[in-house]
């Protein structure tokens, strides 16, 4: 702690003391060093630096909880969006495969002019040809034999 | 801590950490408490107002868009909290602010008490203006350099300088006026 006659001989620019970047300190930065509240209570800046810490537990415990929390909520949040989606994703992928299956499974294959003239064609179709039910028209008579008439 | 840059600090107490909101407490409180002592002139309301800008500084640090410049804000904060301050010791008291000047007293040989002379240096200091005293305060009691003052209130290095040469004039002549003063300054 400096002393009055300490303060005194800043005052008279005596003293050799020096500034906190290491300059020699002039008459009137020694004097406003008097405004300092540590040269008279060492100690005065740890104290207020631990009071404000201090003082600020509450909130730093808040924010602490806060991050965690936020983090987990990342997590769960990716998690409670992601599956349903996913499930959902997969239930309709296996209704549309399931379908395309069945419709595949149910076609019968088409009878093709040129599977006619190449192929052997079984009794079917001819013999519907040669029924009376037969249409006149050679369009649908093909059509028919192919297996698109309607 | 002490080599992790401001921005770095600030990261880390927003998510809580004390240690780097404790190491900005220590790298400015003495800044804060500078800009605080020169817009309130008291001591006692400089150190509530200080207390009181880091508590709010960090229940708002998502307000910090550019942690690099946490300084500039932290004393933006400080000043208002300071006004704030005075302004609320003003209506409790159904007083003005600490007038300007007044008329010399007894020189440095009687003012042996510290805080008779800490009484003459603010009516000395409170003859300048705010920014005056804030980069006197700055400069002398922190012991910031002009570019630093400049960065950190986000002012041009020539300001700074012009306002501190002019505010050191000034002291120096009311400071004059004690017996003794002008052996050393």
């Amino acid at each position: 702690m400096k002393t009055e006659e300490q303060d005194r001989a800043a005052l008279r620019g005596a003293s050799p003391d020096r500034n906190r970047n290491g300059e020699p300190a002039d008459g009137l930065r020694r004097l406003l060093a008097v405004m300092d509240p540590e040269h008279d209570r060492p100690g005065y800046w740890d104290d207020l630096r631990a009071g404000v810490v201090e003082r600020a537990s509450f909130e730093l415990a808040r924010r602490r909880r806060m991050a965690r929390e936020s983090v987990a909520a990342v997590l769960s949040g990716w998690s409670r969006s992601l599956i349903p989606v996913a499930a959902a994703a997969a239930a309709v992928a296996a209704f549309l495969v399931a379908g395309e299956v069945r419709r595949a499974a149910n076609a019968a294959p088409p009878l093709l002019l040129e599977d006619v003239l190449a192929g052997e064609v079984g009794d079917g179709p001819f013999q519907a040809a040669l029924s009376g039910r037969a249409p006149a028209n050679p369009v649908a008579f093909m059509a028919r034999v192919e297996g698109n008439a309607p | 801590m002490k080599e992790l840059p401001d921005a770095e600090l600030v990261i880390r107490a927003r998510s809580g950490d004390g240690a780097a909101f404790g190491e900005l407490v220590g790298r400015y409180r003495r800044a804060v408490y500078s800009v605080a002592l020169a817009v309130t002139g008291r001591h006692q309301d400089a150190e509530d107002a200080t207390q009181e800008s880091f508590m709010v500084a960090l229940q708002r640090l998502e307000e910090c868009r550019s942690p690099a410049r946490f300084a500039g804000w932290l004393l933006a904060i400080a000043r208002n909290r300071s006004r704030n301050l005075i302004r609320r010791e003003s209506l409790r008291r159904g007083d003005e602010i600490p007038a300007s000047a007044s008329s010399p007293g007894p020189g440095p040989e009687r003012a042996a008490d510290i805080s008779v002379l800490r009484g003459r240096l603010t009516e000395a200091l409170n003859t300048l203006s705010e920014v005056q005293r804030e980069i006197t305060l700055l400069h002398d009691l922190e012991g910031w350099k002009h570019a630093e003052i400049a960065e950190k209130l986000g002012m041009p290095a020539g300001t700074v300088r012009s306002h501190l040469h002019f505010a050191r004039k000034a002291l120096r002549v009311r400071l004059a006026e004690w017996k003794d003063y002008g052996k050393g300054g």
